[in-house]
């Protein structure tokens, strides 16, 4: 209906995902304004791109796919213009705000430290396959790579999440 | 199987990712090794300890009237791809308009030069002779002397 033109049928075909792609994109940046705004680009892309959606697969997982292009397009642009802030940081130095750093410090969740000591494929798979439960092979669609690669990354992220919860945040482990 | 090779696979045995071959193996060295079935509960407990903080989480939701923006934008962006499909976005639309007039006023300039309207032409050709022409005031005889145009009036050609 919607790529015959009733544009108003693409709000009722969205509407159940709204919440699962915001809590992805959550997830991949732990920012909730980053989240929306990425959130936001997916749906926009999605409605665009909604020719080249094969029925024969889940519409979901299509989304996902499409939320984690716009999380890497994000996270991309933001370490340009991050660079180019440290550019003129060091032109200009400013000595960082140590209460600032403490208060970030202690509101972030437990799911926040465990993600930390994993890099960005290490996050998106994990993210992908254990919180959002897609299997492997949907999970290397989103991710356009492959199963091996998506076997690699997962391993190694549910090594450093184990090893970090075990050493770091031994309170998890327990369950408190 | 080891257990350097059975340690490798249980970060992938703990969330069902191995292949049913690869698991029969390694729940096989599982079963008389200790070591590496307390590794897998480790595995199992991190987790489930990370999705269960995870599903704590509230990442909120879209307020009404953002979603009904969000949805209200992309009905916009329908707009312009459609004006965009016909060819007559703004700006696309302003420099056709500048180029077909300059086309057009050249081709004006063009063809009335050459092409179309009255032929000029010289209205009467060079004269080759120059004639002159007496009338007798009285009896109205006429006299008319011809001479070529190359003419030696001064006589200074020899």
């Amino acid at each position: 209906m919607v790529l015959s033109g009733r544009t108003e049928a693409f709000e009722p075909l969205v509407t159940p995902y709204r919440q699962a792609l915001l809590a992805l994109a959550y997830g991949l940046t732990r920012d909730r304004e980053d989240a929306k705004e990425i959130a936001q680009e997916a749906f926009l892309r999605a409605f665009k791109y909604l020719g080249r959606y094969d029925t024969s697969r889940s519409f979901r997982n299509w989304l996902f796919k499409i939320a984690a292009n716009a999380a890497r397009d994000r996270a991309r642009t933001k370490g340009r213009e991050a660079a180019a802030l440290a550019q003129a940081g060091r032109e200009s130095p400013r000595s960082p705000d140590p209460e600032s750093g403490r208060r970030a410090g202690e509101f972030r969740s437990d799911l926040d430290r465990c993600l930390s000591v994993l890099g960005p494929r290490e996050r998106e798979v994990f993210i992908l396959r254990d919180i959002e439960e897609l299997d492997i092979k949907e999970t290397a669609r989103a991710l356009a790579c492959s199963s091996i690669s998506v076997r690699v990354n997962l391993s190694s992220a549910r090594r450093k999440i184990r090893d970090a919860i075990r050493d770091k945040y031994p309170h998890l482990e327990e369950g408190q | 199987m080891k257990c350097l090779k059975a340690k490798k696979a249980i970060p992938l045995l703990a969330g069902g990712d191995l292949s049913p071959r690869k698991e029969r193996n390694v729940r096989a060295h599982l079963g008389i090794c200790p070591s590496c079935r307390k590794e897998l509960e480790e595995y199992r407990s991190a987790l489930g300890r990370a999705k269960a903080s995870a599903r704590e989480e509230k990442p909120g939701d879209w307020s009404e009237p953002e979603w009904k923006s969000l949805m209200a934008r992309i009905t916009a962006e329908k707009g312009r791809k459609r004006t965009a499909v016909l060819g007559l976005r703004p700006r696309w639309v302003l420099a056709s308009g500048l180029a077909a007039v300059i086309i057009l006023a050249v081709t004006a300039l063009f063809v009335k030069d050459t092409a179309f309207g009255p032929q000029v032409t010289s209205p009467v050709p060079g004269p080759d002779v120059v004639s002159v022409k007496m009338v007798s005031q009285e009896t109205g005889l006429q006299v008319v002397w011809f001479f070529n145009k190359n003419f030696d009036w001064k006589g200074d050609k020899k």
